[in-house]
């Protein structure tokens, strides 16, 4: 391990708080991890130099301007974190009835022991950036809605950090029965930094879950982190995931079927370029019958950039009548960038219908000639092409708003990539 | 029905005999005493001697790989006996008639055409029982076409600059831990070289067979294709039924130079132990294929035996347009665990390769797909086709899929798919109402499943592998 990381192992070993017990658990869990090599499985193409090479020196401050991205008619209430603190004053925002948005260090004891008794209850244990996050955090933004409530505004999270900063960031989210919410997390920054931001979602039954994780650090920035899901009896989720690459991007998605008839579907994609690398790492947990889970998965990687993607569906033994699937197609731009992708079945129920497939391979040259004999230049043709494989997700999206903001901000990266 | 399925479940294993066939065997225990006298009961020159030495030196500083998708207890290497060979094979036979009456018996109870049904298969036996090779027939017929085709403990001595050339370049000692085991410590394998431009005149077959208590059977077989040459080669393996575990680490190495083509089958069938996983082959093996500019290799197996099976058939695409196939059908039942796949590995222009692995998981059974499919930036113009289809049969078993694709290349194709899915409920009703008991039905659909597999096979082994897994499905039915 890296010395800013024994150094606030060490830190963390002194405070003593609500979280002691937990943060007491992940120390010494983590005493016994051994540092991720190439040749742990889950970080077998993704490299920790960057996480090892990190020097933390004092974070440079922040110009309020430059904060929080404009999305025009994205009615959203935001929560902000900067370098890790949790800047928003709560006591501003005017919050619809049956949502409640509380720091758990300012709440009574009766909500902490019920904050402690979730923490980590969702998030698997076995990722050793989970766990220094279980170690690191210093308090927990807590998200609930109350039974049959639907939010009307989207929540946004952001996490921004400048040069130097290091962050880590935890938030529960917790939907009761028949409630409704759209959850849209930003990370951003592209000075090098380094943050792990997880997130958990106890998805109630009946209950909707719209969420959106925007992964677009860049640059130097390093960020390890997850989103992790629960669903109870016919929950429902929708997930979409962007990501940017960077020096280091690492996110982990675990959708776990806790309640039967539930439904989760996740859509990511991802676009690199330079020396970009980004390492999707989603599992889908179904521990209970009649469950389904859609997955699709689109990645380009142009110049010297590097996709991973593992996609693990894990069927439990009863957890029969299951249908999952997961469909990942992956575009190679140039024969110095390289994808590589895992899609897993892990299966012990016998009626099931369970699927995946995976295809890496270049643009249609067919579909090029044919833009090109109707007289559009070929590197235009070929930007087009690529939109439209990442365009057939961003029309999934059920936020229209979302979907306009990132349209442009996609057209912008791919015509970068067309210019090498 | 339920009365149906445990009878057919208790069916006995039915290569379990043990033949009473006296045999010198080696105190178990491995040092580098052991490999001396390994050495020298082989009358091997000096510098195998040294490389085997040396492979246990490295073997000694490597760690047991654990990422296998199986469980098992930790083997003791120091209580396998690293040497058996009958004892009435001291003086070789110098033809069949010499051989020892029980081990022809023996074959002939595993049905392998060892004398006159031979002749009508037109199959060249080099049947291996426990460590040594026990006769290979047909041999002048196939050196009338310049084909050796001996034991490997005969090639060091009578071809050893062909020996020197190949043992290792495919699977170098350092490899994995079984692979470097094996260096060290094989005792006896086949050896075959196809001279330029000749197609083998028959299909060339060994049949393995660990009859000891207490062994562990290591061979090493290297076949060598030389230029324009064509070769097919069948393998096939069985135990008899003991307690214990007995451990089989094979290393097995192809070399398709230019335009040769060299097709791998096999049928194996160890003791996979009894229903509770007691006993049975921990089953785990090394083989791989290096094709050179054209040339072809094409690995077909049907696993159904193996308490423990950890096997991956690869092949290296070194040169322009070879050409990798890998057919499998793995079939586990009871408590047996399967870990097996492939790695197609291409670096030449225009390589292609196709993967096509039928998984069928019964009982308590788990069963594993695990591929490597790589792209290097070379591979201009690559085709990879992966399909791996499970079949699972009763509630209690296990069956995964775990691809690796990795690619570097943005004009290399690859397409992965995998599906996984139980007997349907309608397959079954259509059959039935055509009059076809459960288990004929199930027998029918599971052969249809692994047709595309079972055609790769040649006749001979065809048949036996149909028959092998209809036996295995026996009351599987639920």
């Amino acid at each position: 391990m890296s010395e800013w990381l024994n150094q606030a192992i060490t830190q963390a070993q002194g405070v003593s708080d609500w979280l002691s017990p937990k943060r007491d658990l992940a120390l010494s869990a983590l005493a016994d991890v051994r540092w991720p090599t190439r040749k742990t499985e889950a970080w077998k193409y993704t490299s920790l130099r960057p996480v090892e090479k990190f020097s933390k020196t004092a974070p440079a401050s922040f110009s309020k301007a430059s904060s929080l991205t404009q999305i025009d008619g994205f009615e959203c209430l935001d929560l902000v974190f900067e370098n890790g603190q949790f800047v928003t004053d709560l006591a501003e925002l005017t919050l619809p009835e049956g949502l409640s948005i509380q720091l758990a260090s300012q709440a009574d004891s009766a909500k902490q022991a019920d904050v402690l008794s979730k923490f980590s209850s969702i998030k698997p244990e076995r990722h050793v950036f989970g766990l220094l996050n279980d170690a690191l955090v210093q308090d927990v933004l807590v998200i609930e809605v109350a039974d049959n409530v639907s939010v009307a505004p989207a929540l946004r999270l952001t996490s921004i950090l400048s040069l130097a900063a290091q962050a880590h960031t935890r938030v529960l989210v917790v939907l009761g029965e028949h409630a409704k919410l759209t959850v849209s997390e930003h990370y951003q920054g592209n000075e090098e930094s380094l943050n792990t931001g997880f997130v958990e979602y106890e998805i109630g039954a009946d209950a909707r879950l719209e969420h959106y994780r925007f992964a677009l650090q860049t640059g130097k920035a390093v960020s390890l982190g997850g989103s992790h899901f629960q669903l109870a009896e016919r929950a429902d989720l929708n997930s979409t995931l962007v990501g940017f690459g960077s020096d280091l991007s690492r996110v982990d998605v675990d959708m776990v079927h806790a309640g039967e008839n539930a439904f989760a579907k996740m859509n990511a994609f991802y676009l690199l370029d330079g020396k970009e690398l980004f390492d999707l790492h989603a599992t889908v947990e179904h521990a209970v019958p009649h469950g389904t889970t859609e997955e699709n998965i689109r990645i380009i990687a142009a110049d010297q950039a590097k996709a991973v993607f593992n996609g693990r569906i894990h069927i439990h033994r009863d957890a029969q009548k299951t249908l999952a699937e997961l469909n990942n197609r992956n575009l190679l731009m140039s024969n110095k960038a390289e994808i590589n992708t895992k899609p897993e079945l892990e299966i012990y129920a016998d009626d099931v219908r369970c699927a995946h497939g995976a295809t890496v391979a270049e643009i249609d040259k067919k579909a090029l000639y044919y833009m090109q004999s109707r007289g559009i230049s070929r590197a235009k043709a070929q930007v087009m092409l690529n939109f439209g494989f990442i365009n057939e997700l961003i029309d999934q999206m059920p936020n229209q708003e979302l979907a306009e903001w990132l349209r442009p901000q996609m057209r912008e990266k791919f015509s970068q990539m067309e210019v090498k | 029905m339920t009365d149906q399925i445990d009878k057919a479940l208790e069916r006995e294993y039915e290569a379990g005999f043990v033949s009473d066939v006296e045999s010198d065997t080696f105190e178990p225990g491995l040092d580098e005493n052991v490999i001396r006298r390994i050495s020298t009961m082989k009358n091997e020159p000096e510098w195998m001697l040294e490389a085997r030495l040396k492979a246990f030196k490295v073997w000694q500083e490597m760690e047991e790989p654990d990422w296998a998708h199986v469980d098992y207890e930790k083997i003791d290497f120091q209580a396998i006996s690293y040497f058996s060979a009958p004892k009435s094979m001291k003086d070789k036979p110098k033809s069949l008639d010499e051989v020892d009456p029980e081990l022809i018996r023996t074959y002939e109870k595993l049905g392998i055409p060892l004398i006159e049904q031979q002749m009508l298969a037109g199959v060249a036996v080099d049947a291996v029982f426990d460590s040594v090779s026990v006769v290979t027939t047909f041999r002048e017929k196939l050196s009338e076409a310049g084909v050796i085709f001996c034991p490997i403990s005969e090639a060091i001595q009578n071809h050893p600059e062909l020996v020197k050339k190949y043992l290792g370049s495919v699977v170098p000692t350092k490899d994995n831990y079984y692979a470097a085991l094996n260096c060290a410590v094989f005792t006896d394998g086949s050896f075959v070289y196809i001279p330029k431009g000749t197609r083998c005149p028959m299909e060339l077959s060994t049949y393995f067979r660990i009859n000891e208590q207490n062994t562990g059977q290591f061979e090493r077989t290297l076949i060598i294709a030389d230029e324009g040459s064509h070769v097919s080669y069948l393998e096939g393996c069985t135990a008899p039924q003991r307690d214990e575990n007995q451990l089989h680490a094979a290393v097995v190495e192809l070399v398709a130079l230019d335009d040769a083509e060299i097709k791998y089958s096999t049928v194996q069938n160890w003791y996979p132990g009894d229903e509770n996983g007691k006993g049975g082959i921990y089953n785990f093996v090394t083989k791989r294929g290096i094709c050179h500019t054209n040339a072809k290799i094409s690995w077909t197996q049907v696993e159904t035996g193996s308490a423990v099976t950890w096997k991956y058939p690869s092949c290296v695409l070194k040169g322009d347009n070879s050409v990798g196939e890998f057919y499998s059908v793995a079939l586990t039942r009871g408590a047996q665990q399967a870990d097996t796949g492939t790695k197609m590995i291409h670096l030449g222009k225009n390589t292609k390769s196709t993967i096509i692995s039928k998984g069928i998981s019964a009982g308590r059974s788990n069963n594993s797909y695990r591929g490597l499919v790589r792209m290097n930036p070379g591979a201009d113009g690559a085709r990879n086709f992966t399909q791996c289809d499970s079949l699972l049969i009763g509630d209690q078993c296990g069956a995964h899929t775990f691809p690796y694709v990795e690619s570097r290349n943005p004009s290399a194709i690859v397409e992965h798919e995998a599906t996984t899915s139980k007997v349907s409920d309608d397959q079954m009703f259509l059959c039935q109402q055509r009059g076809l008991d459960p288990e004929k039905a199930v027998s029918m659909i599971v052969n249809g499943f692994c047709k595309e597999v079972f055609k790769e096979l040649p006749m001979e082994f065809a048949v036996e592998a149909g028959k092998l897994l209809e036996i295995s499905l026996e009351g599987s039915v639920g």
